[in-house]
């Protein structure tokens, strides 16, 4: 995601059709996609899943996001070694992190975090921010 | 590897190519073989996707079947056809491919595939890169030999619940041997997700015609699939629990289709079906 920062305005405009689009991958009910919602703990969905919400998500907003690259861009300015230690997430990347995941509630982050971890943190609102990032790439 | 390139591989030449970008191909339907089922079709139109793809990246990874968004059934395709396949692939890279691609015979559509991605897998896992790079500049070049295939056994599928209502299970042995294995692929045997889907199909169509009254000398066929979604590898030697529930409305009904592996949903995909009269619906009779 761009390091500037994501309005909850921008995030409320295009949170309907995120949610909407997630549903539809995971064929559950849109009620059940709340935007903090962990996609992987809350609504059972598996790495397949993330590839078709990607997917549809750039159909729905007519928008490239760059696939197998969300970890990556976790990481920030921070290189690999900064960022992670035999799998495991540095005190700095654990602060990088947090940054980038600024919607995901404080309590989710473990110690230590594992970097395969890292994909159980993300909620309905990590992906429109990655939408509203997409966007402002697309200009 | 007699098998190799022959047993469940679906694309004779490829008469365009523009890197990376769109192709187009033929296969001609063996006509010595019983049937070639629409999800073959469909086969074909996605390995040609996979060529073009694994050769934009230069057959470092291969795409394994994941997702197909929509599939249009138009007609049946008969054995002793010539396939027209096109596809046009919408990105394409180290991680997945993006397409869309048709199959037609004689002009007329026969299949389309709308919003299709595979993500790509290291191909050493599957297949020899040489072997695919070679096989690649043939049927890019003089063609391959046409005929080598001859057909698939469909997998031994007993319903297990439901009989006349509108949602029904039934078990689903995946073949231990088959010649496919030999093709699909040399390194790592997968049951191909066509297969299981064909398989689906016409469970469902058996679940349609036991729970609703179809008008005279018609037959639901397939006419649309959608959300189709494969989790994961399927081995030789597998039982599934295949289960089909039904939304029928007046002529035509939705299925939600599902296939489990060890209580692990596979597999998912929703199928529309409609009536059409009997000499038209050739291909699941």
């Amino acid at each position: 995601m761009t390091q500037a920062k994501i309005s909850g305005e921008e995030i409320a405009a295009v949170l309907p059709t995120v949610s909407a689009t997630i549903a539809d991958a995971l064929g559950c009910d849109v009620e059940e996609v709340k935007p903090d919602a962990s996609l992987i703990d809350d609504l059972d969905a598996e790495s397949i899943d993330f590839l078709d919400m990607v997917f549809r998500l750039e159909r729905a907003f007519k928008v490239k996001i760059p696939r197998g690259k969300i970890v990556e861009n976790a990481r920030g300015t921070l290189t690999e070694a900064e960022f992670e230690q035999n799998g495991i997430v540095t005190d700095v990347g654990l602060a990088q992190l947090k940054e980038y995941l600024s919607e995901v509630p404080a309590e989710r982050f473990k110690t230590p975090t594992k970097v395969k971890d890292i994909p159980r943190l993300f909620t309905t609102t990590t992906f429109a921010k990655l939408v509203i990032a997409a966007q402002r790439e697309a200009g | 590897m007699a098998d190799h390139f022959a047993a469940f591989s679906f694309v004779d030449r490829i008469t365009e190519h523009e890197p990376g970008r769109r192709a187009r191909g033929r296969y001609v339907v063996p006509a010595d073989i019983a049937a070639f089922p629409p999800c073959l079709v469909a086969e074909a139109v996605g390995q040609l996707a996979a060529w073009v793809s694994m050769a934009h990246i230069g057959f470092r990874g291969r795409p394994v079947a994941a997702l197909a968004n929509e599939t249009r059934f138009r007609s049946d395709v008969l054995p002793g056809n010539t396939l027209e396949l096109a596809v046009e692939i919408e990105s394409c890279d180290e991680h997945a491919v993006a397409y869309a691609g048709r199959a037609s015979v004689d002009g007329a559509e026969a299949i389309e595939l709308v919003d299709c991605l595979g993500p790509m897998l290291p191909v050493e896992e599957f297949d020899s890169p040489a072997a695919l790079a070679a096989r690649f500049e043939l049927i890019l070049a003089d063609g391959a030999p046409p005929g080598r295939f001859h057909g698939v056994d469909a997998p031994r599928v007993t319903r297990t619940t439901g009989s006349a209502g509108a949602s029904a299970s039934a078990s689903l042995l995946v073949p231990e041997s088959a010649p496919f294995f030999g093709d699909h692929f040399p390194r790592r045997p997968v049951f191909p997700a066509t297969l299981l889907l064909d398989a689906q199909i016409r469970f469902a169509l058996e679940v349609a015609v036991d729970a609703m009254q179809w008008p005279a000398d018609t037959r639901p066929v397939p006419s649309r699939m959608t959300h189709v979604k494969m989790r994961s590898f399927i081995p030789p030697g597998a039982t599934l629990v295949i289960d089909a529930e039904l939304a029928p409305r007046a002529t035509e009904a939705t299925l939600k289709l599902s296939a489990r592996m060890n209580d692990k949903t596979v597999a998912t995909a929703r199928l529309e079906v409609v009536a059409r009269k009997r000499e038209n619906a050739r291909a699941y009779q």
